[in-house]
């Protein structure tokens, strides 16, 4: 492990976002100017910040497209949305042709000039994320109060819900579109495996489950919830339905960000005392390594080609290591 | 970790709630104030350290009301509370129309808020022109009162005497325990606003019900919500006076506001001070007697409230 780059970011690291060549990243602090960096870690913009708070970034036709609470949603720096009402994420679909947000229950559409799109879609309900369907570029799911629903743009109502009388908040899907996970309110998971229609509800966390990830290939889901954090299989007939999951220790503490590989589905997760583990999975075996980075680790990312690995701290220090 | 505290701010459309926010991020109180704020329908505040945001109600028990907590606020608050620069102070804004429960449980029920925040207290701003009107056509006008330490009985001004004495009745009659400042275009001193430790077992000293008893007791037909309050003499039986607590809270739990209670304990030197949120309590030692007499004293504010129940319930608490 070599560390490539330092940046400061100025406050606590919320979100790091690789571009699709992996050549610029998104640094992007709960509060102050978001910066974009090159491969090398050498920062190459500084973008305005979003009032009180940053939310989550994404990049969309090459651009940095940033948004907050204050309402408004910038690409590559301009503005495209003004509105009143804070803006926690924006996302971009599969095919990087539209780019969503949400401002309270308006569900917010932009083509790649900027333009608003008519997404016809009236939710019902503030939400607490939004996430595209990594294997069609026009449907998403939303994840708030009662669960997650499944929606297809120019379609008005969900075509998908999966209730339950909780919360969810976070989403992930698996790259190949066959499962949704989300993480609750409550020390819970709700796993949908979509095609099956079998919503299953995962327990026994010690507490909320602030981070979750999937494998590229599809195979495997990671989920926080402790210090020791759980990678459930997604293979099968079932997926986790019966199977018995993978505990992994070696963390000081809560577990708080993680992410698979995209280039060799190893495990990267970070916990809020600085330790970093690297999982490496080997026919139904894995091996950890684990370094101590000092300061807690609030978010990483994987670079998409290479064996590098963004890591942001609570304290606002970020770090690009290469990975041997 | 120090908390930081949260001032919640309720009342109907039109009560003076911009004017007062207003007022206090321009007062030069030296805080650094954030103000979170669901008042869509109202001129919103161009300020930059106020956030918009939609109520986002999550239900976390299958419709339990008492579980329904605020999603955006556990969402906006912890990226707050990350921040480098922490501000002193949070004020949250409801809407006009908002029951004030939900948030005020968010405060109690997500355990990262609990560590980092903690509810200072509610103020309630109350037109005292249509306040009774509102109490005898909506149930949020009286619930808004019941959650209150502060009630700002606001545009005074435009008022008679007599009809802010029945405004302030009709309050009283539903919350015992608030404190009822007469305003006008809601001036008031914002730091003693922002020093109610209404939900501060510690400062729940002060606890006296004698002013509700029954035949001191006004009744009003203008909403359901009442205060019940008495005190006992005696030591309670530390185990029976948890269990009937908590048979209380899971039968009526839903229909009780808040409570404060004060109790001597059998074979416990200090005050026993307990409060609650509907299901919610939360229990502490209140510190010494001091030279003053054992005895129990409590206050329910909530709807349906039997005084006669109440009373035998904690009676038969009392140690023999």
């Amino acid at each position: 492990m070599k560390c490539l780059a330092t940046l400061e970011a100025g406050d606590h690291v919320s979100h790091l976002v690789w571009n699709r060549s992996g050549d610029r990243w998104i640094v992007c602090p709960s509060s102050g100017p978001v910066l974009v960096a090159d491969d090398l870690g050498a920062v190459r913009e500084s973008l305005s910040p979003h009032g009180m708070g940053n939310g989550a970034p994404a990049w969309f036709g090459g651009q940095a497209a940033t948004c907050g609470f204050d309402g408004r949603i910038r690409l590559g720096g301009a503005p495209i949305h003004l509105g009143r009402g804070m803006i926690e994420r924006v996302r971009t679909n599969a095919d990087d042709s539209l780019l969503a947000a949400t401002q309270g229950r308006n569900l917010l559409l932009f083509d790649r000039s900027g333009a608003v799109v008519d997404s016809s879609i009236a939710l019902p309900s503030p939400v607490a994320d939004l996430r595209w369907n990594p294997a069609a570029p026009r449907e998403l799911a939303t994840s708030g109060a009662g669960g997650a629903l499944l929606w297809r743009i120019g379609e008005a109502e969900p075509f998908a819900r999966f209730d339950w009388g909780g919360a969810s908040l976070e989403a992930v899907w698996s790259p190949d579109g066959r499962w949704l996970a989300t993480a609750d309110q409550t020390p819970s998971v709700h796993i949908f495996d979509i095609p099956a229609n079998n919503p299953l509800h995962m327990e026994g966390f010690d507490g909320k489950v602030r981070a979750m990830a999937v494998s590229s290939d599809s195979k495997r889901l990671a989920t926080a919830g402790s210090a020791v954090f759980t990678v459930w299989p997604l293979t099968g007939a079932r997926g986790p339905e019966g199977a018995r999951p993978i505990q992994v220790e070696g963390s000081a503490s809560e577990v708080v960000a993680m992410d698979f590989s995209p280039r060799d589905g190893r495990l990267a997760t970070g916990d809020t005392e600085g330790t970093l583990l690297v999982v490496t999975f080997e026919k139904g075996q894995f091996r950890r390594k684990r370094a101590r980075l000092g300061t807690g680790i609030s978010t990483l990312a994987w670079h998409p080609t290479a064996p590098r690995l963004a890591i942001g701290h609570t304290d606002g220090k970020v770090q690009l290591l290469e990975m041997a | 970790m120090k908390r930081t505290p949260v001032t919640i701010l309720t009342g109907f459309l039109g009560s003076g709630k911009t004017t007062l926010l207003n007022r206090i991020l321009t007062a030069p109180h030296g805080l650094r104030i954030a103000v979170i704020e669901n008042e869509f329908g109202e001129i919103g505040i161009d300020h930059e350290l106020v956030i918009n945001a939609e109520e986002e109600l999550f239900e976390m028990n299958n419709g339990c009301i008492c579980c329904t907590v605020r999603g955006d606020l556990i969402r906006i608050l912890g990226n707050l509370m990350k921040r480098r620069d922490r501000f002193d102070h949070i004020l949250v804004e409801t809407t006009g129309l908002a029951d004030p429960g939900p948030v005020v449980q968010t405060f109690f029920v997500d355990e990262e808020l609990r560590e980092q925040t903690y509810v200072n207290g509610v103020v309630t701003l109350v037109d005292a022109v249509h306040f009774i009107r509102h109490l005898e056509e909506t149930h949020e006008a009286g619930e808004q009162v019941a959650f209150a330490d502060l009630i700002l009985l606001n545009k005074c001004d435009l008022v008679e005497e007599a009809a802010l004495r029945k405004a302030e009745e009709a309050i009283r009659s539903i919350n015992a325990l608030a404190r009822i400042v007469r305003t006008t275009r809601a001036e008031t001193d914002p730091a003693a606003l922002l020093d109610l430790g209404g939900f501060d077992l510690t400062r729940a000293t002060g606890l006296d019900p004698h002013f509700l008893e029954p035949e001191s007791h006004h009744h009003h037909h203008h909403s359901e919500i009442s205060s019940v309050g008495f005190q006992i003499p005696g030591d309670c039986d530390g185990r029976r006076l948890n269990d009937w607590i908590s048979q209380l809270v899971k039968e009526q739990g839903q229909d009780i506001f808040r409570m404060k209670g004060v109790f001597a304990v059998k074979n416990q030197s200090d005050r026993v001070v307990f409060q609650g949120v509907h299901m919610l309590i939360d229990a502490a030692s209140g510190g010494p007697w001091a030279g003053r007499p054992r005895t129990n004293s409590v206050v329910f504010i909530g709807r349906h409230l039997d005084r006669t129940a109440l009373e035998s319930g904690l009676r038969s608490c009392l140690a023999s």
